[in-house]
C-alpha cells in the first residue's frame, strides 16, 4: 500500500474508496441492529426492510461500484503506445528469467530491469507449473499459465529497486520465489541496453 | 391402545439394535444424524489443531518450527478438512437429524442410504487422516491446481490421497442430497403445503439441489486428474492438447457454489432461530424463499471470479465481476429481513442470540470485503494474499461456524433433553469472538502490505511481524474458547437436569415430541394448518402422542410413514421402511476397497470390489421388493392408502430423478470440458480424429430403438428386447474405442475414452436394472408391485440411450467438421 | 413439482443465457474457430444474443403472471414472480457491462516476444 506507479496508485485509491464505503455500511447495519433493542417492539414495515434496504440500496451502491471498477480495469489494460517497452518474464520452480525486446539476447536472472516513467508490458510465461508475477508497489498480479502468454502493464514512477514476488503457490520453494525490479533513469536504461553494468 | 402402550409398541418396532452392533446396523436418522455431527466435530478439532500449527509457525519471522514440506501438507489439509470433512458433513448431519422432525415424519426417505453415506464419509475421511499421520498428505493447496498437483511436479502418492479420498467422501454428499430432496418433497406432515414448510426445509432443499449440481464438476475433475496421474491421459498437460485452466474451471464451477452450500444451511438455521429469540415470526417468508433460490442459482455464474488473474480477457472478467456484485443482493434481502424481524419482536439476549449477533458482525464484514474482491482491479492486487485468507475466514466462520454454534445451543436441549445448566457458554463465546477478530481483522492489512498466502515463513522488516504475532496469540485465545464450548456441551449432555419439552417456546414441529426424541419421532403423523403449528395448535404434541394423527395404529408391526403430495401435502401412500441392517456399512466398506485399489495401484482389486458393490446393491434392492400385493391399507381417519410399492411414482423413482440430475450435471461438465479443450486449449487439433464408420452407427441406431421400445413393454419379452438393445449400444461404444487406440496420445483421445467409458457405465447400470426387473417378473411378483420399478428402469435406460447418442455425436463431430 | 419448476425456471434460464453468451464470446475470440475477425461484428453479435436473452426473460415474467401458468398458492405465486423479475434484472445486469468494455478478446496488444532461451 505504498504505490510507486500509476497502476498501483489507482488501485490504492480504489481501496480507500472501498474501505470508506464498507465502513459506512457496516456502521449503518450495526446501528440498525442495536436499535432493535432500543425501540419499543411493534409491527415494522416489510417493504422498508426487504424492498428498500434489501433490494434498492445494494443495487444502487453496487451499480456505481461495478461501473467504477470496470472503468479502472479498462484503464489498466496494456495499450499500444509509442513509448511502451516490452520485456518477457519466464517463471519456473523457483526462479525468474527476464528477456528484453530492445536488447535481443540479453537475459537476466532474478532481476528485471525497466526504464522508470515509461509503461512496460511484461509478457509472462512459465516453464513448468502455474506461477504469478507480482510487483506489489507497481501493479496487480497476473498468472503464468503453461502454454499461454499473459501480458501485464507495469510502470514505475521513479528510479529505484522494487521487490517482486511469485504469488501463486508453487511448491516447497514458494517462500523464496522472488525477484527484484530495477527501474533506471533514461541514461541508466540506455547503459543497460548497451550491455554495460548499470 | 393408550399413549404409553403406543410408545412402547412403536419403540419396539423402530428400535436400533442394542450393544456394539447398534453402531453398524442402525439406519435410524436420529442415530445417524448424531453420528454424522460427532464425526464432523472430530474433524473440526483435527482441522483446528492444524490451524494452530500454522499460526504457531507464523507467529514470528524466520520460524524454524515446521519445514516447508510439512507446512505445505498442513495448510492443504487444514483447508481440505474444514471444507470437505467438516462443513458439508456438518450440514448433512444437521439435516439428517432435524429434517424429518421439522417436517413431521418418522424418518428420511432412504434410511439405508443415510447409513451408506455416513460410512463412506467415515472411511474416506479416515483415508485422509491416515495420509496426514503417515506424512504423505496432499501438499498442493486445497484447490490442487495442476500441473503442480499432477505427475510433473508431484510424483508421490500425496495428490492421489486427495483425489481418491475426497471423491469417496463426496458419495456421502450426493447420497445425502438425494435423500434430502426426496424427503422434503414427499415426506411431510399432512396439510404441510410447500408454502407452509418450515423455512429451514426450503434452505435445505436449495442446498441439496446445489450439492447435486455443484459437486459433479469436482468429481469429474478429480477423476480426470487421477486418470492423468495413474494412466498418463493428458487432460491438463498443455504439450499433449490438455489445458491446466480446465481444472480451474471445473474446480471453481464446484468451488463457488460450495461457499453457498456452506452458507445456506447456516442461513436456514438463522431464519429458524432468530424469530424465536425475538419472540415473533419471520419477516418476508416468500422473499426469503426467493432469495435462497436466487443465491442458489446465481452462485453458479460466479466461478471465474476466482480466476481474475489467469489472463482471461477483460470482457470475460466483466461478466463475472457483474455477476459477483449481483449475488450480494439476495444476501442483503435476507440480512435486512432478519433485522426487520428483530425490529418487530422483543429480542432476548440468550446464548443462541449472542452467537447470531457474532454472525451479523462477522459476516457483514466478510460480505463487504467480498464485494471489494469482486471488483476486478482490486482483486488483481489482493488475490492470493492474506487479504483473501482473512476474507474467506470472515465469510466461512462468520457465515457458517457462528450460526452453527447458535444452532448447537438452540437445539442442544433437543439433542440431549436437558436444560442448559452452566454459564461456561458465555465465557466461551467471548473468547471465540474476540479471538477470531483478533486473529483475522489485521491480516487483511498484512495481505495488502504484500503478505502472500501459503508462505511457510517470512523475513523480518516488512511491517507485518506485529500483526502476525497478535494474530497468533488471538488464535490461541479462540482455540481455548472452542475447547470451552466442547467441555460445556459434554458436561451439559452428561450431568444437567432434565428439561421441559419446548424450552424456547418455538413453533416448529421438532418441539412437538418428548426430548431426547424417541426413534419413531411422532407417535402419529400430525395434520398442520400453518407454518408454526405449535403456536396455532398448542395441544398438538398431546394429540400426536395420543395417536390422533395418521398411522397411530401400529398393528402391522413394521416401520411405516406417509408420503404426501408435493404441492399440497395431501396424503398419497404409505411407505414401509427397512429394518436394522449392516448391509450399508458392508457396502461402503467394499466401495472403500474399490478406492483403495485405485490408491495403492492394486488394480486387480478394482474390478473385484466393483463386482462386490454390484452384489451388495442386488441384495439391497431385492430385500425390500414385496412378493405380494397388499391393496389399500387403513391409515387412520378412515383413509385407505396403498403402499409405495404399488404406485407408479415410488420414492425410488423420485430418488432416481434427483440422482440423474447430478449424473446429468456430471455429463454436462464433461461435455463442457471437451468443448473447452476443443476451442481454447493450445496444441489442438490432435494428429487424427475418430471417424464414426458404419458398424458403430448401426449398433447405435438399432440399440437405441430396441432399448426405447423394450423399456415400454411391461413383460418379460420387453425386458429381453431392452437388454438386447443395451448390449448393442455397448458394442457400438466399444467399436468407437477401438478406433482411438491410444488414450495417452492426445487430450482428444483421452476424452474419447472418458466419453465412451461414461456411456458404457450407463449401459451397464441399465442392464443390471433390467436384470433385476426380469428376475422379479420371472419370480412372478404381481404386476402391480413392479409398475413403479419398471418406471425406474425406464428412466435409467432412457438416460443411457440419450448418453450413447450424445457421446457418439460428440466423438464424431470434430472429425466431420474438420 | 410444477410449483418448484416455476421457482427454479427463471434464474436457471438466466444461467443458461449467461453461459451461452459467455460461451459465444469465447467462441468468437477463439482464433481457431471464429469466422469473425473484427471487434464491431463481434460486439453486434453479442449484443443481439444479449437482447434475445432479455426478451426471453421478459416473456417469462409475463407468462408467470398469466392465469394459465401462475401458481395457485399466493405465497409461491409472489415468490415466482419476484424470481422472474430478478432473473430479468440479472440478465440485464450481467450482460450489459461486458458490452461496454473494449478489447473484447485479448488482454491487450500482442507483444512480440523477446527470445530468452
Amino acid at each position: 500500500m505504498h504505490p510507486a506507479g500509476p497502476a498501483a496508485a489507482t488501485i490504492a485509491t480504489l481501496w480507500w474508496v472501498l474501505l470508506a464505503g464498507a465502513t459506512a455500511i457496516f456502521l449503518f447495519v450495526a446501528g440498525l441492529i442495536v436499535l432493535a433493542w432500543r425501540r419499543a417492539p411493534g409491527k415494522s414495515d416489510e417493504r422498508v426492510f426487504v424492498v428498500g434496504l434489501g433490494l434498492a440500496f445494494p443495487l444502487v451502491v453496487l451499480a456505481a461500484l461495478l461501473a467504477y471498477g470496470l472503468f479502472i480495469g479498462e484503464r489498466l489494460l496494456p495499450r499500444a503506445g509509442p513509448d511502451v517497452v516490452t520485456v518477457q518474464a519466464e517463471a519456473r520452480q523457483w526462479a525468474w528469467r527476464f528477456g528484453y525486446a530492445d536488447a535481443p539476447g540479453r537475459v537476466t536472472e532474478g532481476v528485471l530491469h525497466i526504464p522508470a516513467g515509461r509503461p512496460v508490458d511484461v509478457a509472462i510465461t512459465t516453464a513448468d507449473v502455474i506461477h504469478a508475477f507480482w510487483v506489489p508497489r507497481l501493479a496487480g498480479k497476473l498468472d503464468a499459465v503453461p502454454g499461454r502468454v499473459n501480458v501485464l502493464r507495469i510502470e514505475a514512477g521513479s528510479p529505484g529497486r522494487y521487490e517482486g514476488l511469485g504469488s501463486e503457490y508453487n511448491g516447497p520453494g514458494y517462500r523464496d520465489h522472488r525477484f527484484t525490479v530495477v527501474a533506471h533513469d533514461p541514461a541508466g536504461w540506455d547503459r543497460f541496453l548497451q550491455d554495460e553494468t548499470p | 391402545m393408550n399413549t404409553l402402550q403406543r410408545h412402547r409398541a412403536l419403540s419396539r418396532i423402530w428400535a436400533s439394535d442394542s450393544g456394539w452392533k447398534r453402531w453398524f446396523t442402525t439406519v435410524n436418522h436420529t442415530d445417524l444424524g448424531r453420528m454424522f455431527l460427532a464425526v464432523a466435530v472430530l474433524f473440526f478439532i483435527i482441522g483446528g489443531i492444524l490451524a494452530m500449527l500454522i499460526r504457531a509457525q507464523l507467529a514470528s519471522p524466520r520460524s524454524a518450527f515446521i519445514g516447508p514440506e510439512h507446512y505445505n501438507q498442513i495448510f492443504t489439509m487444514h483447508g481440505t478438512i474444514m471444507m470437505f470433512l467438516f462443513a458439508i458433513p456438518l450440514f448433512e448431519g444437521l439435516a439428517v437429524y432435524l429434517l424429518p422432525k421439522l417436517l413431521g415424519t418418522r424418518d428420511l426417505a432412504f434410511p439405508r442410504l443415510t447409513a451408506f453415506g455416513f460410512w463412506c464419509y467415515v472411511f474416506g475421511g479416515s483415508m485422509m487422516i491416515f495420509s496426514l499421520l503417515a506424512g504423505m498428505a496432499p501438499d498442493s493447496g486445497w484447490f490442487m491446481y495442476p500441473p503442480l498437483s499432477s505427475t510433473i511436479a508431484a510424483q508421490g502418492i500425496n495428490s492421489d490421497f486427495w483425489l481418491i479420498g475426497i471423491t469417496f467422501v463426496e458419495i456421502s454428499a450426493i447420497s445425502a442430497a438425494v435423500e434430502i430432496c426426496v424427503t422434503i418433497l414427499r415426506y411431510r406432515a399432512v396439510g404441510m403445503s410447500l408454502s407452509r414448510m418450515p423455512i429451514f426445509a426450503w434452505y435445505a432443499l436449495v442446498t441439496a439441489v446445489m450439492i447435486l449440481t455443484g459437486f459433479p464438476p469436482l468429481i469429474l475433475g478429480s477423476i480426470l486428474l487421477e486418470l492423468e496421474r495413474a494412466f498418463d491421459m493428458p487432460f491438463f498437460q498443455v504439450a499433449a492438447g490438455g489445458d491446466a485452466l480446465l481444472w480451474q474451471h471445473l474446480f471453481w464451477l464446484f468451488g463457488h457454489p460450495e461457499v453457498y452450500i456452506i452458507f445456506l444451511p447456516a442461513a436456514g438455521a438463522i431464519s429458524t432461530i432468530l424469530p424465536v429469540m425475538a419472540r415473533t415470526r419471520l419477516m418476508g417468508y416468500g422473499w426469503i424463499v426467493a432469495a435462497a433460490v436466487s443465491l442458489g442459482v446465481l452462485s453458479f455464474g460466479l466461478w471465474v471470479h476466482h480466476m481474475f488473474t489467469t489472463g482471461i480477457p477483460h470482457m470475460g472478467l466483466a461478466f463475472f465481476s457483474a455477476a459477483s456484485t449481483l449475488v450480494a443482493v439476495p444476501t442483503a434481502v435476507q440480512l435486512f429481513a432478519w433485522i426487520g424481524t428483530l425490529w418487530q419482536g422483543r429480542p432476548d439476549m440468550r446464548l443462541p442470540m449472542l452467537w447470531l449477533l457474532a454472525f451479523f458482525a462477522t459476516f457483514v464484514i466478510g460480505g463487504l470485503t467480498g464485494v471489494m474482491v469482486a471488483i476486478v482491479p482490486f482483486d488483481w492486487q489482493a488475490h492470493d494474499t492474506y487479504f483473501i485468507v482473512a476474507h474467506l475466514h470472515y465469510v466461512l466462520v462468520g457465515g457458517f461456524v457462528f450460526p452453527m454454534l447458535a444452532a448447537l445451543y438452540y437445539w442442544l436441549p433437543h439433542f440431549v433433553g436437558r436444560k442448559t445448566y452452566f454459564n461456561l457458554g458465555n465465557t466461551a463465546f467471548w473468547l471465540v469472538f474476540t479471538g477470531f477478530h483478533g486473529t483475522f481483522l489485521l491480516l487483511h492489512w498484512a495481505g495488502l502490505l504484500g503478505m502472500r498466502r501459503r508462505i511457510d515463513s517470512y523475513a523480518p522488516g516488512q511491517g507485518w511481524e506485529l500483526i502476525n504475532l497478535f494474530a497468533s496469540v488471538s488464535s490461541f485465545v479462540m482455540a481455548i474458547g472452542f475447547a470451552l464450548v466442547l467441555i460445556d456441551v459434554v458436561v451439559n449432555a452428561a450431568v444437567a437436569v432434565r428439561g421441559s419439552r419446548d424450552p424456547w417456546h418455538a413453533g416448529t414441529l421438532e418441539w412437538a415430541m418428548p426430548t431426547p426424541p424417541a426413534p419413531y419421532n411422532f407417535a402419529s403423523i400430525p395434520t398442520v394448518a400453518s407454518r408454526d403449528p405449535l403456536y396455532d395448535t398448542p395441544d398438538l404434541p398431546v394429540r400426536i402422542a395420543r395417536g390422533e394423527g395418521y398411522l397411530g395404529d401400529c398393528a402391522r408391526e413394521r416401520r411405516e410413514t406417509l408420503c404426501v403430495d408435493v404441492a399440497t401435502g395431501a396424503p398419497r401412500h404409505i411407505t414401509v421402511f427397512p429394518g436394522n441392517t449392516a448391509l450399508p456399512a458392508l457396502m461402503s466398506a467394499v466401495t472403500g476397497l474399490f478406492f483403495l485399489g485405485m490408491l495403492v495401484k492394486a488394480y486387480w482389486l478394482v474390478p473385484l470390489s466393483a463386482l462386490g458393490v454390484i452384489c451388495c446393491a442386488m441384495v439391497w434392492v431385492w430385500s425390500l421388493s414385496p412378493k405380494q400385493a397388499e391393496g389399500a391399507l387403513h391409515a387412520g381417519h378412515g383413509l385407505a392408502l396403498t403402499t409405495a410399492a404399488e404406485v407408479a411414482d415410488p420414492p425410488g423413482w423420485w430418488g432416481s430423478l434427483f440422482l440423474l440430475l447430478a449424473d446429468g450435471t456430471f455429463f454436462g461438465s464433461l461435455l463442457f470440458g471437451y468443448a473447452f479443450l476443443w476451442t481454447i486449449a493450445p496444441n489442438w487439433p490432435p494428429p487424427a480424429y475418430v471417424e464414426a464408420g458404419l458398424w458403430p452407427l448401426l449398433c447405435l441406431g438399432a440399440g437405441a430403438v430396441l432399448t426405447l421400445a423394450g423399456a415400454r413393454v411391461a413383460t418379460l419379452s420387453g425386458s429381453a428386447l431392452e437388454a438386447t438393445g443395451l448390449l448393442a449400444l455397448g458394442a457400438g461404444a466399444t467399436l468407437i474405442l477401438a478406433r482411438a487406440p491410444d488414450p495417452t496420445a492426445h487430450a482428444y483421445d483421452a476424452t474419447i475414452w472418458v466419453l465412451m467409458g461414461y456411456a458404457l457405465v450407463h449401459v451397464l447400470i441399465a442392464l443390471l436394472m433390467t436384470g433385476v426387473l426380469s428376475m422379479r417378473r420371472l419370480a412372478s411378483h404381481p404386476a402391480v408391485t413392479t409398475t413403479g420399478a419398471a418406471r425406474i428402469v425406464r428412466l435409467w435406460s432412457d438416460y443411457a440411450v440419450a448418453v450413447a447418442l450424445i457421446t457418439f455425436a460428440a466423438a464424431a463431430l470434430p472429425g466431420v467438421l474438420a | 413439482m410444477r410449483s418448484l419448476l416455476r421457482l427454479a425456471l427463471p434464474l436457471t434460464l438466466w444461467l443458461a443465457c449467461f453461459s451461452a453468451v459467455y460461451g459465444l464470446a469465447g467462441l468468437l475470440c477463439s482464433s481457431r474457430w471464429s469466422p469473425v475477425a473484427d471487434d464491431t461484428t463481434r460486439l453486434t453479435l453479442l449484443a443481439l444474443a444479449a437482447m434475445a436473452a432479455v426478451v426471453l426473460q421478459a416473456g417469462l415474467v409475463l407468462a408467470l403472471r398469466s392465469p394459465r401458468w401462475q401458481d395457485p398458492d399466493t405465497t409461491l405465486r409472489r415468490a415466482s414472480l419476484v424470481l422472474a423479475v430478478a432473473a430479468l434484472v440479472s440478465t440485464i445486469w450481467t450482460l450489459l457491462p461486458p458490452l461496454l468494455t473494449t478489447h473484447s478478446c485479448d488482454t491487450g496488444e500482442q507483444a512480440h516476444l523477446p527470445e530468452i532461451r
